[in-house]
């Protein structure tokens, strides 16, 4: 049990640190040219200089934004492949991604971001990610049981009811409400609105630690529903918490940063990989891998085609995609194994 | 329906706030209309343009030595190229931006809006020039560009020119026969210029009837086409795709615009993102195409 804890905290460290790395290397690099060897003595006495500015405005709160999302993402995808015993759900399968796209299509539509500001986006889309989810809910909801195949089921359908909408609103569109839909749809770390990023910080943070009070729960539930009922969890209340903890990390990430996909699929597999599938130390594994992977594809995003930018969600795909299909011939990836 | 008391209350928490939000910016976007003022006295030096026409008004203007940075599809006129890029039309590059030290960057309808705004805060003044929605509009719109530079004179001049212009040709055509026109701005799915845009402008200046005036939609079914029969069928688009589309078109043996062999095909560049001077070269070409007696000397 002692060595356990050992490695745990072990691969708790080298992925905090990682994750820092990352993070300095990302501020370190940019189409800007900075030289590395000006950033220290700029943070001690640049203020007021461009140089500065494109440091702590413009890529700094990328960073933030990036850990934020990324974590918050790898953690719901965590919580959803525990519960469905699925190693192909993810946070987008249960619709509710499609449901804040519809809640911004109809915003963008209908104009009202044009009156409403800059927050009347993000708005939208997590009231129509709630909409989506109380759908959802209610329409798995049977003799007081949470149907979890039938949940998946109706986020699916879900999914693809909103993406057709959402084709017939970008059908009859105007052009320029055309492409309001399309940037958001792609998803970016770009977000001018710090009061939003500290937002999204506070939401990830706040659900990895509600998380981990169903650390052992995810753990039973893992072996299935009658195991852990035998185990003496209370499933229902369990599998209802869980579920509205992991669409509300998703409605927000996605309300502020768009549709960026692959993260929660690929992630807790990876957290899987390293540390195992105790779910102890794969929320935590799982949160750290999201914030480092997001953060790197984002700053791949900004530097390989400079000074042209290329949407986050391509790079997450391609990388985590490659970097997936290679693990996965290298040795079998346990779903939940011990 | 079963209720769980707390995750009902959790998510109508969750609605209510976000109610709350909402009427929240509503109050506070009123405040922000009053910021919004051009100072007409400090003409920046250090401009980067975001959009192809705006750095085309640049040069028109005469202030392309001010212009620090555009966009990768400014390619017109050719010495835009070798100015610094920020990126695409949609996409900017912020850190690029912000190291050029631009004292303004203009801005058009396709531009990010967190960009934008992003800008903003950063204390970078942004002029936005949505697309004009008719030819008066551009004129506006140049005038306007030449105010915030500093080069009103010049942008009267110029505008005033192209309506002369513009006046001269819709003299010429004044008495002529007005042709049915479809002007076909998209394939797949069909798409019309409506008379929300300004392709409605090219067509009634030149003396002809816009069929897809009075459609709401630009999404053009090819059976209405058919069955209003225009006399010419114009395609605004670049290369590989306009072909096919004429050959399309030309598989309807019964159009009239098939049996005289009046379906062109026009170069979008100068047909979408016009200045007043384009504009005017634009109109010339499209009289040309509907009232083929007037210019004789052109060839298709």
């Amino acid at each position: 049990m002692n060595k356990k804890i050992i490695r745990w905290i072990i691969w708790i460290l080298l992925l905090g640190g990682t994750l820092g790395g990352i993070s300095i290397f990302s501020l370190c690099l940019g189409s800007a040219g900075i030289p590395v060897k000006d950033i220290i003595p700029l943070i001690f006495e640049g203020r007021g200089t461009t140089e500065y500015s494109i440091l702590f405005d413009i890529r700094l709160p990328r960073i933030l934004l990036g850990l934020a999302i990324g974590g918050a993402l790898s953690l719901a995808g965590v919580i959803l492949q525990g519960m469905f015993r699925n190693p192909l759900v993810e946070p987008y399968t249960l619709g509710i991604s499609g449901g804040a796209a519809l809640g911004v299509c109809l915003n963008i539509v209908l104009g009202l971001n044009s009156r409403g500001g800059i927050l009347s986006i993000p708005v939208s889309g997590f009231l129509g990610a709630v909409m989506v989810i109380l759908l959802v809910y209610s329409l798995s909801m049977r003799k007081g049981i949470l149907k979890i195949q039938g949940l998946l089921l109706t986020g699916v359908m879900i999914s693809f009811i909103s993406s057709s909408l959402i084709m017939f609103i970008m059908a009859v569109s105007r052009t320029e409400d055309l492409h309001g839909i399309v940037f958001w749809i792609m998803g970016s770390l770009e977000e001018p609105n710090w009061f939003l990023i500290k937002a999204a910080l506070l939401v990830s943070l706040l659900g990895m630690g509600i998380a981990y009070l169903f650390c052992w729960d995810l753990n039973a539930l893992s072996l299935g529903e009658e195991d852990a009922l035998h185990l003496g969890i209370n499933t229902e209340r369990t599998k209802r918490l869980l579920f509205v903890l992991a669409s509300v990390l998703t409605g927000c990430s996605v309300s502020v940063a768009g549709i960026i996909g692959f993260v929660g699929l690929v992630v807790p597999h990876f957290g899987r990989m390293l540390a195992g599938g105790d779910h102890r130390i794969l929320l935590v594994t799982a949160y750290l891998a999201g914030g480092a992977f997001l953060v790197l594809c984002d700053t791949l995003a900004r530097t390989i085609i400079s000074p042209l930018e290329l949407p986050v969600g391509v790079i997450t795909g391609i990388v985590g995609g490659s970097l997936f299909v290679y693990a996965l011939t290298k040795r079998q990836v346990a779903l939940g194994g011990k | 329906m079963n209720k769980d008391p707390i995750i009902w209350v959790i998510l109508k928490a969750i609605l209510f706030f976000g109610f709350c939000g909402l009427s929240l910016w509503f109050s506070s976007k009123i405040v922000d209309r009053f910021n919004e003022k051009i100072e007409p006295f400090a003409y920046p030096q250090r401009i980067i343009s975001l959009g192809p026409a705006l750095t085309e008004q640049l040069y028109l203007l005469g202030v392309e030595d001010r212009l620090v940075g555009c966009t990768v599809y400014c390619k017109k006129p050719k010495e835009a190229e070798s100015k610094e890029k920020v990126g695409t039309i949609i996409e900017v590059n912020l850190e690029k931006v912000v190291d050029l030290k631009p004292d303004l960057v203009l801005a058009t309808s396709l531009t990010d809006p967190k960009a934008k705004e992003k800008l903003k805060d950063l204390g970078i003044k942004v002029a936005c020039f949505p697309q004009a929605k008719n030819f008066s509009q551009m004129c506006d719109h140049f005038l306007g560009l030449g105010r915030l530079v500093g080069k009103d004179k010049e942008a009267k001049k110029i505008t005033n020119s192209a309506k002369d212009k513009v006046a001269a040709i819709k003299e010429k055509v004044k008495n002529l026969p007005k042709p049915e026109v479809f002007i076909q701005i998209g394939a797949k799915p069909l798409f019309a210029a409506t008379g929300r845009s300004f392709i409605n402008d090219f067509i009634e200046f030149a003396g002809g009837i816009n069929m897809a005036k009075e459609a709401k939609e630009g999404i053009y079914s090819r059976e209405e086409v058919l069955k209003k029969d225009p006399e010419v069928i114009i395609i605004v688009t670049m290369g590989i795709v306009g072909e096919k589309e004429k050959e399309i078109w030309q598989s309807y043996q019964t159009l009239k615009a098939v049996k005289k062999g009046r379906i062109y095909i026009v170069d979008s560049y100068q047909f979408c993102s016009p200045t007043p001077v384009s504009f005017v070269e634009a109109l010339e070409e499209m009289a040309g195409l509907l009232h083929p007696e007037l210019y004789p000397h052109q060839t298709q």
